[in-house]
């Protein structure tokens, strides 16, 4: 009656962290050892292909001797009237987790990088060829994926043929990773929404466009084009954009418009590349957090990982904690890292223009795509330590900021100061106050105070 | 030590209404109001405040009793039978009689834990101060979810635990006399002054906690904490050892302060056993954790300690008897347990020492931790070298024994698990001791087959002497606890929580009351390992954790790791570090959805409850404590599981999910009252057997909140762990699939089968956002 009953091992997500460690295993698939070994999803026409087809070519998994590795091939083609060029990533990316469903069936990494691994228990028990492998994931494939209508798998172990291919699919992953990367909201009139941290943030909603991934850095915009096909009415969906109120901030007459509705009222308008106004909002599982620091009226970055304090003494905790729970607050922005990638990054704020510190790693991660110019004059935790010198790091390295500086006509970097206690001078060691940002001051109320006061409460200012 | 916040002295102080000469300021408190969280509606509750949200719990999961004594004798009208309809001369019913046994239970274990954390607490004020900042975990702002969420309080400083600590005390006390005889008459209300107990305990044990962590530089929330040794085999016989027994690790630590700074730590063993032991290893991991409560008799037996301390609870009562019979010296540390022992705490040390290293006196009783650290180390030096031959314990002596036994079987008939002792017995007759080394797993150390045995034989020395080659060749490695759970870390889990990759938060907790040994916590801690939920752990189950290998010699410490995380094994540490458990869902609440924490209970249990799939397992819940823990743990909606022995507790939590009546939820973004399904379907529940609990365990961590994926995965677990053990499929699927979506594409047709047999379509199980709680919808003004 279950699906696979003529599969001899078992199939299910409780295999999914299953590891299979060099002597379990029968066979290794690619991995470390061989140059060439890729897996490739393809988009067919209706007649191109012949529904549940498994070919091998080259060695099957038995033909092997036990312990042996071997380059190895997958090509999966699929073919359905919903089925797009735009989608094969998407579908690609299912492979690994399919593949780890199989009992005794290991696979790492992806595309031009896997490494699979067959356990010995598991051959033993019958999963010897290559059509087993094949029949499982057409059936997964199809029943989670119901767009897919026709699939013919293509296991290759033959070495000239997977060299052949290795270097083809090579060719097709860079023309994929060109196109998502030239793409942008223009080009597009559907932008998808992403409801599913409702259940935590019961007011978020994630835009997701060709230039902004959703907060948790899970789901592209391929990614949401290929769930919302699966289950229109499920938590991604579709969003018409609509007419363009300001194509700068990235505000849509569309988008508003399914914000109001699914925030119940709460969000009015989302403006998507802002962090001032009407800023995209922040669920709890955002990547990072971009934060205004007034004192240099610009921005810093920081990621979840960052563990230290960042340039205006926040940790990562303090600062996502002010933006969280599917609220607008002005000046922080929880976000993706790989929109950080993003050629619209806090683009109506300047952009990358704007940035003055971020932590080390994630500056070395992704400096590639900021402007040549600009990276050197981001400070990092190692180059500054408070704001103090902060600000003479970018003067010294004369970040585009100093110039805007000058340009504001009354804005002057706010002065870094002591805490100053009004007509009363005490030494600070008296009052047991720690974590008072600087420039904060604070009032103090002497209640029932005569000579002896049975309480003394200090408040500090309310943040901005 | 100053009592007052802020002490100002001026000679002259001149301002513009006049000159103050010799003008002196004193405040006594100050409080730091830059909290900016506005003040939720529920600060300190009292008895009563919670009540309505223990109703809508206690309705949908209505108690279920199982009285474990027919009879109630607490005042001298009685003894009252309570059986069929009767009442007793008070008035009160069978229900309304457990329901206060379990409130007094719950009372004695919060008071347990509250006691507990004041003696920590005043001890390190006075060490370190008031003003002792609190500094809980790495990468946490939110350092004391429980008192935040119950208090309404932001605790900064030691001196603002004693806030908290007040109020529980207060409350405890109002408890207490709810119970006393023609007071409190209603069982629902009783098991609402319990849940209350509860929550107190939450709150105490996380008091007693974060202040030790904060001064003794325990780890803070580290998922690397280090590893430390446990078992038998860890102590080094041929050194002087210590043993503390016991919970409250202020004697322990320095006993381990004056070895180090005496440099002897390398010249003298020191072990512990229950939860001293845990934070003894947190303290310094070089301490060995020798096992869990029911080893405490074994170990003693063994003749392995040559000095023993005590400090509070879990002790065995009868520990004089048994360390008069092997010379073994006792130090008392706690005036909670005292053990009749004359008070030496003002003496010179050295004259204590004199005593109990002669012999003079068999016990001293200690209060000052300093005194006890020295007096300890002094005294082990001296006794260890004469106990020198007493060690050993011969098989010949054992066979002897055996063969004066008269075959009566009163020991399997006084033994909580009906362990084969008899058997055992005659086979050592005949020189096998094999069947009683195999008791050793087995047996949890009660000892009450020896007070049945007509011919007082001494049963469980003789288990530990069979077993011996085994025992001492046992060390296992252990992750010591680490306290909370990060602020990062909940942030982490938080999109594979949504989206449903991380089934669900199970805590393996409590005690060693096993049915069939620690083996079963270690397979039930693996199953859900595998399956990649997140697994946290304090107390004698995460000892029992470390004690069982796979066949290539590694146990779970080494196999996963110590991350908050999918697939990760989280050792809080002592009894007490079960309010990070309880905090990190508190956590969950605050930081996804950003609600406030704030005096807040009934919104963030609402939230809890209705989201947040964690479950409790106490497979050897034994104790009072484990009973408050639990209490704790249902108020918060977080079902709690138990073994066998825990249908003593007498009473459970069970829902009906054929009444589709009691599984109503508010629609928050509507206000429309809809049918979610019995998720989860109770709140507390007694497992037969280890696979029984398992597919339970793994059914309760449904919730109305789930996403289609995060059901889908959790519906995965549920039925392939149900046909694994039962051999069908489950038959209530119907309850829990919503829409089609829910359905796990891997078992699609044979669920889909069984949904068409129930008549089950997609319309009658709503997946709204979910309220047991009017105000919570919402609605724009």
């Amino acid at each position: 009656m279950s699906m696979f009953e003529d599969i001899p091992v078992d199939v299910g997500i409780i295999y999914e962290g299953e590891r299979i460690r060099g002597s379990d295993m029968r066979i290794e698939l690619g991995g470390p050892r061989e140059e060439y070994k890729f897996e490739l999803v393809q988009a067919r026409g209706m007649d191109e292909i012949e529904d549940g087809k498994v070919i091998i070519i080259g060695q099957d998994i038995s033909d092997f001797p036990e312990r042996t590795n071997t380059p190895f091939g997958l090509i999966i083609e699929v073919a359905g009237k919903e089925v797009e060029k735009d989608l094969e990533g998407v579908v690609e990316r299912r492979l690994h987790e399919y593949c780890n469903y199989i009992e005794g069936f290991m696979h790492l990494n992806q595309r031009y990088d896997i490494q699979m691994r067959i356990s010995k228990k598991s051959f033993d028990k019958g999963f010897t060829s290559f059509k087993h492998m094949g029949e499982v994931l057409k059936r997964l494939f199809k029943s989670e994926l119901s767009f897919i209508e026709k699939i013919q798998l293509t296991f290759i172990t033959e070495p000239d043929l997977v060299k052949e291919w290795y270097s083809k699919a090579l060719e097709i992953y860079e023309a994929r990773d060109a196109k998502a990367r030239g793409m942008s909201d223009d080009d597009v009139d559907v932008f998808y929404g992403c409801s599913l941290c409702q259940s935590f943030a019961p007011t978020h909603l994630c835009v997701i466009t060709p230039q902004r991934y959703a907060n948790c850095g899970a789901i592209s915009w391929f990614d949401g084009k290929a769930t919302a096909k699966v289950d229109p009415k499920g938590p991604v969906f579709e969003i018409p954009k609509g007419e363009v109120i300001d194509a700068k901030t990235g505000e849509y007459v569309g988008v508003n418009k399914v914000i109001q509705e699914k925030s119940l009222g709460e969000i009015e308008r989302v403006q998507l590349y802002t962090t001032f106004g009407y800023p995209h909002t922040s669920c709890g599982c955002f990547e990072g957090c971009a934060f205004f620091i007034p004192e240099v009226d610009g921005f810093g970055v920081v990621h979840r990982n960052f563990k230290g304090q960042t340039v205006n003494g926040l940790n990562f905790v303090t600062i996502s904690d002010l933006t969280a729970g599917g609220r607008q607050v002005d000046g922080f922005h929880g976000l993706s890292i790989e929109y950080m990638r993003s050629l619209k990054f806090l683009d109506a704020d300047g952009g990358w223009g704007r940035v003055v510190w971020m932590p080390q790693d994630i500056k070395e991660r992704i400096q590639d795509f900021l402007p040549p110019e600009i990276v050197p004059t981001i400070a990092t935790e190692s180059d500054v330590a408070d704001l103090h010198q902060l600000k003479s790091w970018l003067m010294e390295k004369n970040h585009p900021i100093v110039e805007r500086w000058s340009e504001e006509p009354g804005f002057a970097p706010t002065e870094i100061g002591e805490i100053t206690v009004p007509t009363l001078e005490m030494p600070a060691s008296a009052f047991p106050i720690q974590g008072i940002p600087s420039g904060m001051g604070f009032t103090i109320i002497l209640k029932n105070a005569k000579i002896k006061a049975e309480k003394m409460i200090i408040k500090a200012d309310k943040r901005r | 030590m100053s009592k007052k916040d802020l002490k100002l002295k001026f000679d002259e102080l001149s301002s513009v209404i006049g000159t103050f000469k010799g003008l002196e300021i004193e405040v006594g408190r100050i409080f730091d109001d830059e909290w900016e969280e506005p003040m939720g509606p529920t600060p300190f509750p009292s008895v009563g405040t919670l009540r309505n949200w223990d109703r809508k719990l206690l309705e949908r999961y209505k108690p279920f009793y199982m009285p474990f004594c027919d009879l109630c004798c607490l005042c001298t009208f009685g003894k009252c039978d309570l059986t069929g309809d009767k009442r007793g001369a008070c008035g009160i019913d069978m229900a309304g009689q457990q329901s206060r046994i379990v409130l007094i239970a719950c009372c004695i274990g919060a008071s347990t834990h509250t006691a507990h954390a004041r003696h920590m607490l005043d001890h390190l004020l006075e060490e370190f101060g008031r003003n002792a900042p609190l500094e809980v975990a790495l990468n946490t702002g939110v350092e004391a979810p429980n008192i935040r969420l119950v208090c309404g309080i932001r605790p900064k400083t030691l001196r603002d635990l004693e806030d908290a600590l007040d109020y529980v005390e207060t409350q405890l006390v109002q408890l207490m006399a709810a119970a006393h005889t023609g007071q409190e008459g209603d069982n629902i209300d009783f098991e609402s002054k319990a849940f209350h107990a509860g929550m107190l305990d939450h709150v105490a044990m996380e008091v007693a906690d974060i202040s030790q962590i904060s001064t003794l530089g325990l780890p803070k929330g580290d998922p690397e904490a280090p590893m430390t040794e446990l078992g038998y085999g860890s102590i080094d016989v041929s050194k002087p050892v210590i043993m503390c027994i016991g919970h409250n690790v202020l004697p322990s630590v320095d006993i381990i302060d004056y070895l180090m700074e005496n440099k002897l730590f390398g010249e003298v063993e020191i072990g512990g056993l229950c939860c001293t032991a845990h934070d003894m290893s947190r303290y310094d991991k070089r301490s060995k954790v020798i096992g869990p409560i029911s080893w405490q008799l074994r170990f003693i037996r063994a003749g392995i300690p040559d000095l023993i301390v005590v400090d509070e609870q879990c002790l065995r009562t009868d520990i004089m008897i048994e360390a008069r019979k092997l010379g073994v010296p006792v130090i008392a540390t706690s005036e909670k347990s005292c053990l009749g022992l004359p008070d030496r705490t003002h003496d010179d040390p050295d004259a204590i020492v004199r005593d109990l290293a002669s012999g003079a006196v068999d016990g001293v009783l200690i209060i000052d931790p300093k005194k006890v650290g020295e007096v300890t180390v002094k005294t082990v030096l001296e006794v260890a070298p004469k106990r020198a031959g007493k060690k050993s314990f011969s098989l010949d002596e054992l066979s002897e024994l055996a063969n004066s036994c008269r075959l009566c079987m009163e020991c399997v008939r006084a033994c909580p698990n009906n362990l084969p002792i008899v058997e055992a017995m005659q086979a050592a007759k005949e020189g096998d001791y094999s069947p009683f080394a195999a008791l050793n797993d087995l047996c949890v150390g009660c000892a009450r087959c020896e007070s049945a045995c007509p011919v007082d034989l001494p049963i469980i020395s003789m288990i530990t002497k069979a077993n011996e080659p085994a025992n001492l060749l046992e060390k296992f490695p252990m992750r010591v606890g680490r306290g909370a759970i990060q602020d990062t870390e909940i942030r982490e889990v938080g999109q594979p929580i949504v989206f449903g990759e991380i089934p669900g938060v199970v805590a393996m907790v409590g005690c060693a009351n096993y049915p069939a040994g620690g083996g079963d916590v270690a397979r039930i801690t693996e199953e859900f390992l595998k399956r990649r939920f997140i697994v946290v752990t304090s107390g004698c189950s995460a000892m029992n954790i470390a004690m069982t290998r796979d066949e290539e010699g590694l146990n779970l410490y080494e196999k996963y790791s110590g991350h908050f995380d999918a697939g990760g094994l989280v050792n809080v540490g002592s009894c007490v570090s079960n309010s990070h458990i309880t905090g990190a869902a508190i956590k969950i609440a605050n930081i996804f959805a950003k609600r406030n924490l704030r005096g807040n209970y009934e919104e963030i249990a609402d939230y809890i409850y209705n989201r947040v799939g964690a479950v409790g397992v106490a497979w050897g819940a034994m104790s009072q404590k484990a009973a408050s823990i639990a209490a704790g743990c249902w108020r918060l909606g977080i079902p709690v599981v138990v073994g066998p022995h825990g249908a003593k507790y007498r009473r459970m939590l069970l829902g009906r999910k054929d009444k589709e009546e009691d599984w109503i939820v508010y629609n928050a973004r509507d206000g429309e009252e809809v049918y979610v399904g019995p998720a989860p379907e109770h709140l507390f529940y007694a497992a037969e057997t280890v696979e029984e609990a398992i597919v339970m365990i793994t059914k309760l961590t449904m919730r109305p909140n789930d996403t289609a994926k995060g059901r889908a995965v959790k519906l995965t677990h549920y039925i392939d762990l149900y046909k694994r053990y039962y051999g069908t499929m489950p038959d209530d699927l119907h309850l829990y699939v919503r829409k089609i979506t829910d359905v796990p594409f891997t078992m699609r047709d044979e669920i889909m089968v069984a949904l068409e047999e129930k008549d089950w379509s997609e319309e009658k199980i709503a997946i709204p956002d979910p309220t047991l709680l009017d105000r919570m919808v919402r609605r724009r003004s």
